[in-house]
């Protein structure tokens, strides 16, 4: 893990300067069961492949923006803003 | 006391100041060396031959690279395991001592080893002393201690830390040889910024050692000398004086990493560099050859022998046999013989037909032996002879104190290839597949011949600074062009082994880990089948020289025994380090970061005890927690809460992001007005908790526990991320101190210095103001986590000194007391507040914790809303209450409350009360004792002490005077 990625408001940064938030999450309804959470929350796609996924630019500005990597090369395919809000981190 | 006296008289290029003696201890032994020798140099120049025992039989080994790539002179140097002797320049007074040896190299008893190999067959490990088991447990410390290399010593406080540093470059060069140095002054004249790393200490390579006459070099270079180490000269001034190249010497990068990021050990010291581009120009090297006794002191790499008589001015021997199957041999002759070295024959293993350079080398008086190659070496601590064979199976001897190998290359090519799968044979020759931001040049792209080896590297250069935008973009078509012309040998190389393998026990393939070529034969009729298995097997090419010395020999060894080619056996993985690092340039300065509050001098001063709370240093206590916990019951006391997380949140949506992050509701909270506040995680878990102030409409000032602050900023800047939301997170932690005041005459203590009305009519519980104390802006929260009447004032960090001295001198006809950590968490257990994280775990809900209150189901949605619905909707299993123990005992945090020996329970929380005179805590324990008088026990060693659960605090359950 020694990629470089690129912040949007940034620019291109060591990875070591971003903190992981994981796998962009469709969060469920707030009255949703136990066992719908419980899949949310505890079993993740664990994708072996291209995923989008939340970094948060921690050691620069702060922000979060979406990457969409490949988990197999490493290879950032891209970065951008989240054009919609938040729907979960599976936290 | 030893002379120098093997050196030969002084060459031009020789790296030692003969003006300059100093010495060192070798063994106990003062040692004379001048200023510029290596501790091997030093040591040759002193007749010590044997510089190391083997690993396994313990052989003498002397040196063979002299370029810090091979197992053979590994020495502790003043302490330090490992050290390569070879490499490691003398000072005055340095202690060196051999390793893996006893008593000494010279006569290493453990030798005898050598004589009972059969019972060391190849799998050791895996195969001996392991039936019976007892055995094993017995052979293991003997065989750790024997085999081995240097032993470390656990009493040193390992020296100086070494440094880490980051950079960034536009174009690395890695290897400082012709090629490297040409490419990085020609990536540096089209403008890029350029690092040259170079394991040596001076850039030059293998020209450096070179008086050959080169006719052939392009003019467009710019050259005007024709000499090897007068080429090598000027180069290195070139880019020494280049303004936008910067040298790291004795300096090698040990690892490669995506997009360009290199590891780099520069002495004790440890650099990330990030390149942009790479130009790849570590070379390549020659290696061993195989045969009987290849290991023996006075067989060396041509190149080592070179090395010692140039830069160093010390002869390797007196008669030497080159051995060889190119044209480089007869250069290492020529080269040799005039340093002054008798070269008696060349041994090549070609049928060669007559030409210029075997005239050249007849009339320096060496012998040609066409079509002979070696068998073996001879003698038992030096070569003294070798025996040969020629093509029609003659065989003969010839007497020769060392045997120079020559003309075996192999690509140093696992630095490239730890990053990426560029195709590459067992000769470690790049030939294809080499990434788009990695140029190659020289020697580890099979390009030898030194004219177009510089022509090659200058397009390099030009190349790896047009990727990084400089020079004319539109070149670049052109350059890669041009560059295409010169390829690799496209004929990986069985052929390119100089001798016919022997297959003997003492035929060493792997140096560093005594694997012989009959070793591998044995492992291949054991069943290993590839490369892969069998370097884990035979443990070969896993040394501390990473293969450099042995990939070649042991994939030639391997695939002759499983009858394949050397292209189908293929190569071994490369992985980091390909050179060896010190743990201690690994692991670096020890940086643990310290915050400190504005308030920290006043804290030492009042001889306050500090300890680490986090990053935070806080008071614990100021000589005692006990009378501090009265003075704020019975009068009032000081605490300086500036480590607690501030955030400023503003903007119209400000209420609907804290709706939305809070199970409370804040959006309907009145300005002036407090709430307590409570983050969960998406599960219901408690994360963190604080208050919440409505400063203005669109404001709100929002505290978090001590070390969350940062996580916490963090989760509402996700929950806010692409709703287009309008408001602002400021972290305001550091900007703002705060003291809170707390006590029966707190509120007389502050008036003396505001205007705003403290009256208990005018400022009621969980109310906010701002206004001056002391003349300082602030905020005034009333809230009482210890329990008592009380403020928290915030402030601009700066005046917290003056904040606290004229509250305290304010407070001094109250009996005011500073209190610590230590006092505040007496207090606040008394009032049963609790702390997130000592308290609860990362799974607590806030609904077993008793906090329902805080949490509006009414709210449509909320971050963790779904989690703790769903332990609403169960029976809770658990429940934080408050107990009080028996007798007076006061049991430790973290002990478990039991049930007929089993633990159900435990305490989180427990301290003596001296307001109560009782010990007491929080506890978690089973739904069913948590009603209040239940009796419970708590386990502490072996015994069980009884307590009775309490339901509500111990101390004001009314909050009579928190309200007061
Ligand atoms: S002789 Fe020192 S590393 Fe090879
Ligand atoms: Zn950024």
């Amino acid at each position: 893990m020694a990629f470089l990625l690129n912040c949007p408001n940034c620019g291109a940064r060591n990875v070591y300067d971003f903190r992981f938030g994981g796998e962009v999450l469709t969060r469920p309804a707030p009255d949703a069961g136990n066992e719908e959470l419980t899949e949310y929350l505890y079993f993740k796609e664990n994708m072996d492949g291209e995923q989008r996924e939340w970094w948060n630019h921690s050691m620069g500005c702060r922000k979060w923006f979406i990457a969409t990597r490949n988990t197999h090369s490493n290879e950032v395919l891209g970065t951008h803003w989240p054009d919609e809000p938040v729907t979960g981190t599976g936290q | 006391m030893s002379r120098p006296n093997k050196r030969l008289s002084a060459a031009p290029q020789e790296l030692v100041d003969r003006s300059r003696p100093i010495h060192f201890e070798f063994e106990g032994r003062k040692i004379e060396a001048y200023e510029g020798d290596t501790v091997s140099s030093a040591l040759s120049a002193a007749g010590v031959e044997i510089h190391s025992r083997s690993f396994k039989y313990h052989r003498p080994r002397g040196l063979l690279c002299v370029a810090g790539r091979c197992p053979n002179c590994l020495m502790t140097v003043d302490g330090t395991p490992n050290v390569r002797a070879c490499t490691a320049s003398v000072r005055d007074g340095m202690q060196v001592i051999t390793q893996n040896a006893w008593p000494s190299t010279e006569r290493d008893f453990v030798s005898v080893l050598d004589r009972l190999d059969r019972f060391l067959p190849v799998g050791f490990y895996y195969k001996a002393l392991h039936k019976p088991k007892f055995l094993w447990e017995l052979a293991r410390p003997i065989v750790r201690r024997v085999a081995g290399l240097g032993s470390i010593d656990v009493d040193s406080d390992g020296g100086p830390t070494s440094n880490h540093t980051n950079r960034h470059t536009d174009v690395a060069v890695i290897g400082g040889g012709p090629a490297g140095m040409l490419a990085a002054s020609a990536a540096a004249d089209s403008g890029a910024d350029v690092t040259l790393i170079d394991d040596q200490t001076l850039p030059g390579g293998h020209l450096l050692t070179d008086i050959r006459e080169y006719f052939d070099v392009p003019d467009g270079l710019g050259l005007s000398t024709t000499t090897g180490h007068e080429i090598a000269a000027e180069l290195r001034e070139r880019v020494l004086g280049h303004q936008r190249i910067s040298v790291l010497s004795s300096s090698s990068a040990f690892g490669m990493y995506q997009d360009n990021l290199l590891a780099i050990q520069t002495g004790r010291d440890s650099l990330n560099l990030r390149a942009t581009h790479v130009v790849m120009a570590t070379g390549a090297f020659e290696v061993p050859h195989q045969f009987h006794n290849n290991d023996l002191p006075g067989v060396m790499l041509a190149s080592g022998a070179l090395r010692l008589a140039r830069l160093w001015g010390i002869s390797p021997g007196k008669t030497a046999i080159v051995t060889t199957n190119d044209d480089s041999g007869y250069w290492a002759a020529l080269n040799l013989s005039d340093a002054g070295i008798v070269v008696s024959a060349i041994l090549d293993s070609r049928v060669v037909p007559d030409s210029d350079l075997l005239t050249l080398v007849r009339t320096a008086g060496i012998e040609v032996l066409a079509g002979q190659t070696i068998n073996s070496a001879q003698g038992t601590k030096r070569v003294k002879s070798i025996a040969t064979t020629s093509a029609n199976g003659e065989t003969r001897n010839i007497e020769c104190d060392l045997i120079c190998m020559s003309g075996a290359w192999q690509g140093a090519s696992g630095l490239l290839l730890q990053s990426s799968s560029a195709g590459v044979d067992h000769d470690g020759i790049v030939r294809s597949g080499v990434p788009e931001n990695v140029t190659i040049a020289g020697g580890v792209g099979g390009v030898h011949d030194l004219g177009a080896l510089l022509s090659q590297a200058g397009l390099a250069g030009k190349r790896a600074a047009a990727k990084v935008g400089f020079g004319v973009p539109d070149d670049l078509p052109a350059i890669e062009a041009e560059l295409s012309v010169f390829k690799s040998p496209t004929t990986s190389s069985a052929e390119s082994s100089a001798s016919p393998i022997t297959q003997t026990k003492k035929t060493f393939v792997c140096f560093c880990e005594d694997v012989s070529t009959k070793d591998i034969a044995v492992a291949v009729e054991e069943g290993f089948g590839d490369v892969q298995t069998l370097k884990r097997y035979t443990t070969s090419t896993m040394g501390p020289c990473q293969g450099k010395m042995c990939h070649k020999a042991f994939v030639e060894v391997a695939a002759l025994n499983l009858g394949l080619s050397v292209k189908d056996a293929g190569a071994t993985t490369s992985r980091p380090p390909a050179q060896p690092v010190a743990l201690g340039t690994l692991a670096g300065q020890n940086h643990m970061p310290r915050k400190r509050s504005p308030l920290h001098y006043v804290h030492e001063q009042l001889g306050a005890e500090i300890v680490e709370l986090g990053p935070w240093l806080r008071p614990h206590n100021y000589g005692s927690p006990q009378d501090e916990v009265l003075a704020v019951r019975e009068r009032v006391g000081i605490i300086d809460v500036s480590t607690l997380g501030k955030l400023d949140i503003r903007g119209p949506d400000a209420g609907k992001l804290l709706d939305r992050v809070y199970t409370h509701r804040f959006s309907n909270l009145r300005e002036g007005h407090i709430r307590y506040g409570l983050l969960c995680s998406e599960a219901g878990s408690i994360m963190d908790d604080g208050t919440v102030t409505r400063m203005a409409d669109d404001h709100y000032f929002v505290t978090t526990t001590t070390g969350n602050v940062d996580a916490i900023e963090d989760w509402f800047n996700w929950w806010m991320a692409g709703t287009g939301m309008d408001v602002y997170v400021t972290n305001v932690t550091a900007a703002w101190g705060a003291i809170n005041v707390a006590g029966p005459r707190a509120r007389e203590t502050l008036a003396k210095l505001t205007d705003v009305d403290l009256s208990p009519k005018a400022f009621d519980y969980m109310r906010s103001a701002t206004g001056e104390v002391a003349g300082v802006p602030s905020i005034f929260l009333r809230i009482g986590f210890v329990g008592e009447t009380g403020w928290e004032v915030h402030f601009p960090a700066e005046y917290a000194e003056h904040l606290w001295n004229t509250v305290m001198e304010a407070g001094s006809e109250y009996g005011i007391s500073p209190f610590g950590l230590e006092a505040q968490r007496i207090l606040r257990l008394e009032k049963g507040h609790i702390i997130v994280n000592q308290d609860t775990d990362a799974v607590t809900d806030p609904l077993d914790a008793g906090m329902r209150w805080a949490v509006r189901f009414d709210k449509p949605d909320f971050i963790g809303r779904a989690g703790i619905a769903a332990t609403r909707d169960r029976e809770s299993k658990q429940s934080l209450v408050g107990f009080i123990a028996d007798d007076g005992f006061v049991p430790e945090d973290g002990l478990s409350i039991v049930t007929n020996g089993q633990p159900v329970g435990r305490v989180t929380s427990s301290r003596f009360s001296p307001t109560r005179g009782v010990g007491f805590g929080l506890a978690w324990v089973p739904i069913e004792m948590a009603e209040d008088g239940t009796r419970i026990f708590i386990q502490s060693g072996r015994n069980e002490w009884p307590a009775t659960v309490i339901t509500e605090p111990i101390y004001d359950p009314e909050g009579s005077r928190l309200r007061a």
